[in-house]
Parts: C-alpha cells; structure tokens; sequence
C-alpha cells in the first residue's frame, strides 16, 4: 500500500493551498468518499515492522506480536483505523506509535493490546511515516502525506508542524520513511533521516532545513588535505519504504528499498545492497545492530549478521 | 569543497578581525548585556549599528521585530522557503556564530553547499564589521536561554547548516 501509493506524489495543485485541499476534503467528508478511509474501520493493512525489547511487532493485513519462540499472536489493531507505520523506543519498552491510513497517530502502551488516538491537532491525512526521538523518548515524529513533518513532545498529545515537505527535484516530495539518528548535528542537537519517493534527505531537529547527506568528517578531510570521503549513495530515484537507524549505533542504517534492502555503517555516506528482494520496511533491534528484519516480497526475512545472510521468518 | 573551506576559515578570521578592530574603536571594554560574537564581548556602540543595518538590511525580510515571514514554516509556491524569524521562535540560535557569519556573508550556501534560497549573500554589500554588529544586535534579543544554547554551540564549533 505505501509502496504503491508513494510512486505517484498528488501534487495538489499549486494554486489550492494545502490548508484549504484539506479543509475541503474534511467538509466533504460527509458527502463524498474520501481517497482513504476515516471510518472505524478495524485492521492493519502496512506492511509495517518495528521491535518492541526483544518482540516484533507487525502490520501486514493484520497486526499481530511474535515474542521470540517463534510463534505469532493477533493483535487488536486501533479501532480507529489501518496502520501505515510504526515506530518504538528502547526507553518506552511497550510503547507503540502506528501512523494510520485513515490520519493520525495511535499510541499503544502495553505492547500493541490496547490502543489510544493520539492525534489532537494533526491535519487529517495519512501518516505514511512515524519516529521516536532517540534523545527524547516522549518526543515523536509524524510524516504527513501532503502536508509536512509533525512534532509532538508529550508523546502525541499535542502536534505542531515542525518542517515543511523537502523540495526536490523541482516538487515538494512527500516524506515515505523516517528515522531518528542519534549523532550530533552541530546545531545542539541530532538528525532526522527521511525517506521519499526519489531517495533520501535529512534535516536538523532544530528544523532549519532539508539537506542532502554528506560525510561528516568531509570538511575535515579537505582542511587536512586528504583526500575526500568516499562516497556511495542510494540508487538514484528510488523510493525509500523504510529506514531505521540501530539505536545501539547510531551510524549504521538499514533501508529497505524497491531494489532490496541497503546498510551504511557510516550514517548514510556509504551505501551497500544486502538483499535484493523487494524490500516494504525494516526494522532493527534495539540493542544489536546486527540483527535486523525486514517485510519483503517474498515474506519476512530476518538477519543476525548486519545483513550478510537471511533467514525466512515464519509467520503462522 | 575545498573553496569552502577555505573561505569559510578565511571568513572566521575576518569575522574576528573586524570585532576586534571595532572593539578597540570603542575602547574595549564596554560589555553589553554580556552578548559576545565570536568569543569577543560585544559593544552597546557595535549594537546600536547592528540594529541600524537589521532596519535597512534585514527587516523587509526577517521582519521589524525579528518575527520572520508570515507561515514561514510552509515553502512558498517557488519551493524556496520564507524567511524565519531571528528572534526565540526561530531557530537562528541553533547556529554557532561562525556559522551566522558564514550565511549573512556567503548565503545558505555558505553552509549548504548547493542550496537554493532567497537569503541574500551580504559580502557585497555589508563590510564584516557591519555583518558581525547586526549578527551582535540579533544576539542581543535573545532570552537567556537561547543564548546559553547558542554558546554552547559556538563552544563546540558547532559546523551546522
Ligand atoms: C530578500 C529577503 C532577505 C533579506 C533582505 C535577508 N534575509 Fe536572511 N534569510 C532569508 C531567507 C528566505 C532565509 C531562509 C533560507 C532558507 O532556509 O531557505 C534566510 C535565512 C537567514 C539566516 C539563517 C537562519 C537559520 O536559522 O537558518 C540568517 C542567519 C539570516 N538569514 C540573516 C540575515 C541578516 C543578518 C540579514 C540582514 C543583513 C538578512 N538575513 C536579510 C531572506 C532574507
């Protein structure tokens, strides 16, 4: 579903302005069906994944629970409709955030049993994307389809616009994967990654603005006289259906993408293919880095070595 | 890259060099409201010219009372974004001095190599003493807060963008 629905970004005229697109499309609510669902309708669609502690949590279909023996349980989705993303934190064992299709975020706070809305003052449209500060647990991230990146300090109980969409490739580009990454910006705070439909970008979380990705040390490296960085980015124009960053360390990404799924051990500089399976999202464990899923189409795979070698990841 | 970094090393110096030639036009030692720009106290005097260049150089942007662009969060329909407040609820405070410098002289793309923006390049226009006043003056408004963050950041030579 974000796979498909992500290809083609509605640029929703320039004239309209994203304000009044979205107030149109709550006042006609009532009276013509809207592009996604807002009823109550129970499921999960995803396909979403996300750890929990040692536990996996998945949105394909349904929303179901596999604490490690193997075996999967169904979960209640939110009531308030399907899952396009999810998101954890080492710090909240048992919190879950889940953007919804149907707009908003739920927040689940006993290992995706129960589910609550979270979604005061969030525009009314997809959250196609959903991060945890790493540096502040309570802090949460929304992707906004059509509309921008949303910011809510106590875990989603109130939203303000953080950033506007980055402007590439002469359009302003919905955000399809987001990733908090623990390494200082310079700027007294971290990064944010993001995914879009033409590759990846990344912003401050102080918000000044959307950049490319660029070697750390590359200033550095020119100063000393030594030679540039090498770098080795994403393959150009693809899609990014998930991206996470290891919380035990930082710099090592994985993303899964239309061509497979890619790690960089070096924040995003460096790039290398892992699996050339048709990738919809990733996790990664919150205490080893090597330990990663991954929903593909051929399943769901899993890998305890960074990715070297998978393993299906039977679902019953 | 490399001219980049050159200049942007080239800039720091100059940056000092033009506070501290008006700090000892001013006679040095006169504090104001314990603001410095690059580790050097600022001037009521360097303020005080700060404020007159943000009136004629800065304000039709940034607005009167630093408060930035109307919506200046939202991208305009060029896909440029609008000016941002330099005041508290902005996030110029989140950039070391060298880096203020850096944008006021070079533009965003002093810091971001490459970026489009309506931010103009002032080293044409302004000397670097007038760049380091009017940065002085925007120092000045902040809370406490926001300047303890923002020396922190200036501490640590924070390279942001
Ligand atoms: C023509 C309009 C315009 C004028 C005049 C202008 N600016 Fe800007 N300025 C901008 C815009 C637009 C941005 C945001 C650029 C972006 O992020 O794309 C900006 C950004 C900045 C930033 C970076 C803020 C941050 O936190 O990233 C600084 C610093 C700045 N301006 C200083 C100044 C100073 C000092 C002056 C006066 C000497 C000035 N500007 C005059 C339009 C202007």
């Amino acid at each position: 579903m974000k796979d498909t629905n992500m290809t083609t970004t509605p640029r929703y005229s320039t004239r309209l302005s994203r304000r009044a697109f979205l107030g149109a499309m709550v006042t006609g609510a009532g009276l013509i069906g809207l592009p996604f669902s807002l009823r109550a309708a129970p499921g999960a669609t995803g396909p979403a994944i996300a750890f929990d502690g040692d536990a996996l949590i998945l949105a394909q279909d349904t929303l179901s629970r596999s604490d490690g023996d193997g075996g999967w349980i169904e979960l209640s989705a939110p009531a308030v409709g399907s899952i396009l993303s999810l998101a954890t934190h080492p710090g909240r064992p048992g919190r879950i955030a889940a953007g919804l299709a149907g707009g908003g975020i739920a927040l689940s706070e006993d290992g995706g049993h129960r589910w609550e809305a979270r979604s005061q003052g969030l525009p009314d449209a997809p959250a196609a994307a959903v991060t945890v500060a790493a540096a502040e647990p309570d802090t949460i991230y929304a992707a906004i389809r059509g509309d921008g990146l949303w910011k809510s300090e106590d875990a989603g109980r109130s939203w303000a616009l953080a950033m506007d969409r980055p402007w590439l490739a002469d359009a302003e580009r919905d955000l399809t994967a987001l990733a908090s990454v623990d390494l200082a910006t310079g700027m007294g705070g971290i990064w944010i990654y993001a995914g879009t439909e033409l590759g990846l970008t990344r912003v401050p979380d102080c918000f000044c603005r959307w950049q490319d990705v660029q070697p750390g040390d590359a200033m550095d490296a020119l100063a000393s006289g030594k030679p540039a960085p090498s770098e080795a980015p994403l393959p150009e124009g693809e899609t990014i259906n998930g991206l996470v960053s290891a919380p035990s360390l930082p710099t090592r990404l994985y993303a899964a993408l239309p061509s497979g799924i890619w790690e960089s051990q070096d924040a995003g500089v460096v790039w290398s293919q892992k699996l050339n399976t048709r990738a919809l999202a990733v996790a990664v464990h919150p205490t080893n880095a090597d330990h990663v899923v991954a929903i593909t189409r051929d399943g769901l795979v899993e890998s305890r070595d960074g990715g070297a070698n998978w393993t299906a990841l039977g679902r019953a | 890259m490399r001219r980049n970094v050159i200049l942007l090393s080239a800039i720091a110096v100059s940056a000092l060099a033009a506070i501290a030639a008006s700090a000892q036009l001013q006679g040095g030692d006169v504090r104001a409201q314990d603001v410095t720009f690059l580790g050097q106290p600022v001037t009521s005097e360097q303020i005080a010219l700060g404020q007159k260049v943000y009136g004629e150089y800065c304000a039709s942007c940034h607005g009167v009372n630093l408060e930035g662009q109307p919506d200046w969060k939202r991208r305009l329909e060029n896909g440029r974004m609008p000016a941002p407040p330099h005041d508290e609820s902005g996030h110029t405070w989140h950039h070391s001095d060298q880096d203020l410098f850096a944008i006021t002289k070079l533009g965003v793309g002093g810091v971001v190599p490459g970026y489009e923006s309506d931010m103009l390049a002032f080293g044409e226009i302004l000397s670097d003493e007038e760049i380091a006043a009017v940065l002085a003056f925007i120092k000045s408004t902040w809370p406490e807060r926001q300047r303890d963050v923002q020396a922190r950041i200036t501490a640590k030579e924070g390279g942001g963008s």
